[in-house]
């Protein structure tokens, strides 16, 4: 306790402690979904963690790249198939928590005011993952990392008049190559996660400041949820949040023992090869949809990357898509309805995204692909008719 | 209750999504792998399989040893190592124990027509046409007699497959310089020390048996293993490549024991902290 | 009541936390793992090398461990040195002097090792003759096998030498 009252003197411990946790109230009536963002900052911990230890072994030289991830780390250093298996599984992992918390953002409203600065930063969290993990993806150096990259890469040609020039620019090279590599890796191992750690923190400050949505999606005042709405971060919702992560664990750690492959492609395992291209190239599980988007416009490529584009980045703008006063998906039965379309649009786009895209699977692409837009074109229209039932109802 | 049907719907989705990339997606993009045929029932031929050793002995001297060596009866090649690669860009294997790891019909149609039995219009043995059908099963039954028997899963990979495919991993190397490979098979046959992982086995195992019907078109000879040698060696290929594998299951049940106990004292706490709250 | 409302929460909370720490523990010990030497590195953990190939008078080098160890073939015109010898005339030193690590040049004129780095003198034997170095030059564990020495493998005659405290 001395201890205790010294640093409080200091820096005001106590007050901190209150502030942050003891007196700082979320609302009652959350489920178990608001637990993902912490979980997100857990499997963030967990990449972190075990890829320092990938770093000490791995060298990031075309030469050398494949043989110090698969023999060097896989084989020689005890343990290190264990820190390879986990930091695989995690990155995968890591998008399955993320679309999860996005999705709950978006049926429970948690987008708009005030918590738009909130959604912008998730936004950009989520594409500086995504970029974290395509450069990471390059690091193994086996054909399926070299592939995305080159085939990625090759996107930006299109862009007009810049395009070409650009794409060398990006790999340094005229063909995906050791500067590609060297320079992914420097991307992937500090700039990138050092961004994350920015906006994670800007993320959380922004959180804290305007406080958690909820179920039904109806503001609380503090001192509403002090008297009966709310609960205490620590220890009340900080004990279910230990439930939760523990649970999530063991689905975790299953993955990384026993079901790692979706997350470690077999073609992976094969040397990056400049001259071949393997019979089979598909992106990971978590821009299958997207890719499919990309697709999906099948009769035009400009349409398609126009339409890709446009897909990763349509849902940030959501606080000023939907302008309905209405939050909460549980009170809005037109709009629960379109979500759940849309989920299931966005699987089927996922499903479409590895199936050669040929015949019948090429119109559904084509379909899927109209379907998510229009999921986002709908909004306003539900909007408006949300703001004049309430108004005819008042 | 409520939370029970959030988790329901959202591993639903799960399970939906996961079906679909993997083994749906898997299925359409692979479809039916061929099964082996041990058989060889293509080759037709009317060659024997056994015969006498010692006249097979006489006419392996005669006809083979120009090229092969046979190192368990202490014959060595009448060609050494380096003037056959400059000829056939390719070293002629030793025949010491090759009766133990070959299909003894696929032999007997290889010595006849090699081209034909490996499927492989520039293999570069010449064919055996002066070998009448017994002669052939009279150096079969030669061959077989000197075979070392029980070989292992090593053993037999480097004999069958180590004239051509290195495994770096185990330091075992090509015996033939890569260049002259790519001069003979158009390009460098791939190292193995990681096969196991990025080709499923049955694939690895019809293809070892046909390599056409795993590749159409690749310069890899068939070579006519017998079931127990390919399944000998698949299991090589795939022990190799990951070593640890007995490791992290054991481990994988520890780690998961843990977590079970560490969910048992969360929900514990939960429930003592939420027992007010309502 | 209350009190053991609060007691029974707080068992479950250190019971939690001491069961976090076990598999932090865990974590660690993978962890501590990963820094051992590879595989390949153990492999070079002994050298052999065959002593009939050193001429009367000549020093070979051999790296063991990274470290170079001198192998001198003393002629009769050098230090007699009994106990140090590791077979007949044989002299066998880790190359690295006892003062600060430098390594000591053979000068053939004098028979004797130089250190650059602070003047240090050492003799055919690896004693430590004149400057700052505390001790002789350490003699590697080793095991003769006829002409060959094993270095990094304890036989009988260093573990005799040891237990003379020749070896250091
Ligand atoms: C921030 C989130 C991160 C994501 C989403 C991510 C994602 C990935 C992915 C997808 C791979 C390729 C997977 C594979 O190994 O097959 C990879 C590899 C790698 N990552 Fe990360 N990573 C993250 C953070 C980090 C951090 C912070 C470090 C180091 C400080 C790191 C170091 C490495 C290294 C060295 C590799 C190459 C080794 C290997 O491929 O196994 N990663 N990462
Ligand atoms: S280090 Fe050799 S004398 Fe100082």
């Amino acid at each position: 306790m001395k201890f205790m009252d010294w640093l409080d003197e200091r820096l005001a411990v106590r007050q901190l402690i209150k502030v942050m946790l003891t007196e700082y109230y979320v609302p009652k009536n959350i489920n178990f979904l608001w637990s993902f963002g912490v979980l997100i900052m857990v499997v963030f911990a967990i990449l972190v963690v075990s890829g320092i230890f990938l770093l000490m072994y791995y060298k990031p030289d075309s030469h050398l790249a494949f043989d110090s991830v698969n023999k060097t780390i896989m084989m020689d250093v005890e343990y290190g198939w264990l820190f390879r298996h986990t930091h695989a599984v995690a990155a995968s992992i890591m998008f399955l928590v993320l679309y999860v918390h996005m999705a709950r953002g978006i049926y429970y409203g948690s987008f708009k005011a005030p918590r738009e600065i909130v959604w912008i930063t998730g936004y950009i969290l989520f594409v500086l993952m995504a970029a974290t993990a395509f450069t990471g993806y390059l690091l193994p150096w086996g054909q399926m990392s070299y592939w995305a990259a080159q085939t990625i890469t090759t996107l930006f040609e299109k862009i007009p008049f810049i395009g070409p020039d650009l794409v060398v620019w990006i790999r340094g090279n005229y063909i995906v190559e050791d500067a590609t590599l060297t320079r992914f890796f420097a991307l992937h191992v500090v700039f990138l996660p050092l961004l994350l750690i920015v906006f994670t923190a800007i993320h959380l400050y922004a959180v804290r400041i305007v406080g958690s949505n909820n179920e039904d999606g109806i503001e609380l005042t503090k001192e509403e949820k002090k008297h009966g709405k709310g609960i205490p971060f620590w220890p009340v919702f900080m004990a279910k949040e230990f439930f939760v992560i523990s649970v999530f664990l063991i689905f975790f750690f299953y993955l990384v023992f026993y079901q790692y492959k979706f997350a470690m492609d077999p073609i992976n395992f094969t040397p990056a090869d400049y001259l071949q291209t393997p019979t089979h190239i598909y992106p990971e599980w978590y821009f299958l949809a997207f890719y499919e988007v990309l697709r999906g416009f099948f009769f035009s490529q400009n349409l398609g990357l126009i339409a890709f584009v446009l897909s990763m980045f349509i849902a940030a703008f959501l606080p000023w898509l939907d302008t309905s006063p209405i939050k909460s998906g549980n009170h809005r039965p037109l709009y629960k309805i379109l979500f759940f379309i849309f989920v299931a649009d966005f699987v089927f786009l996922t499903i479409l995204g590895k199936l050669p895209p040929t015949g019948l699977y090429a119109w559904l692409g084509f379909a899927g692909s109209l379907v998510y837009f229009a999921f986002f074109f709908a909004l306003p229209i539900i909007s408006r008719i949300e703001k004049k039932k309430l108004e005819g109802g008042r | 209750m409520k939370e029970l049907k959030i988790l329901l719907i959202l591993v639903v989705v799960v399970l939906v999504g996961y079906w679909g990339i993997e083994p749906y997606a898997h299925s359409v993009m692979h479809g039916e792998v061929k099964k082996p045929d041990y058989n060889y029932s293509d080759l037709k031929t009317t060659a024997a399989t056994t015969g006498d050793p010692a006249k097979g002995k006489e006419l392996f001297v005669a006809n083979c040893a120009s090229c092969h060596g046979l190192k368990n009866d202490g014959i060595n090649p009448g060609m050494d190592k380096n003037a056959a690669i400059a000829s056939f860009n390719v070293v002629p294997p030793d025949l010491s124990n090759i009766a133990a790891i070959l299909d003894h019909k696929f032999l007997a149609a290889f010595i006849k027509n090699p081209q034909q039995a490996t499927e492989n219009p520039k293999f570069a043995m010449p064919p055996m046409a002066q070998l009448s059908d017994e002669d052939v099963g009279h150096i079969i039954a030669y061959l077989s007699s000197v075979a070392k028997k029980n070989l292992d899963g090593k053993e037999i990979t480097i004999e069958a497959c180590g004239r051509c495919h290195s495994i770096k991993y185990q330091k075992i190397y090509a015996e033939t310089p890569a260049e002259n490979l790519k001069a003979y098979l158009g390009k460098v046959p791939p190292d193995l020390s990681v096969m196991g992982k990025a080709k499923e086995l049955e694939y690895l195992e019809t293809f070892i048996n046909n390599p056409q019907n795993g590749l159409p078109g690749t310069s890899m000879p068939r070579l006519g293993l017998t079931k127990e040698s390919t399944e000998k060696v698949v299991a090589y290929l795939d022990q190799i490549a990951d070593p640890h594998r007995e490791q992290r299951n054991k481990l994988g049940m520890w780690v998961i024991g843990y977590l079970v106990v560490m969910v048992g004292l969360t929900f514990a706490w939960k429930k003592k902290i939420w027992k007010n709250i309502h | 009541m209350a009190d053991e409302k609060v007691s029974r929460r707080d068992f479950l909370l250190y019971a939690m936390g001491a069961w976090a720490a076990v598999g932090v523990g865990s974590v660690l010990y993978a962890m501590y793992k990963t820094w051992e030497p590879l595989p390949e590195v153990k492999a070079q953990a002994t050298v052999t090398f065959d002593l009939s190939s050193v001429e009367p008078g000549q020093i070979k080098v051999v790296s063991w461990r990274g470290k170079p160890v001198f192998v001198l073939r003393r002629t009769p015109d050098m230090a007699k040195c009994d106990g140090r010898s590791v077979k007949g005339d044989y002299t066998v030193v880790l190359g690295i002097c006892t003062h600060l690590g430098c390594i000591p040049n053979w000068e053939p004129d004098k028979k004797i090792w130089h250190c650059p780095c602070h003047g240090g003198e050492y003799d055919a034997c690896g004693k430590n003759i004149f400057g700052p170095p505390p001790r002789p030059l350490d003699v590697p564990p080793f095991k003769l096998e006829g002409n060959t020495i094993v270095l990094g493998e304890e036989g009988p005659e260093y573990k005799q030498m040891k237990e003379k405290g020749l070896t250091v």
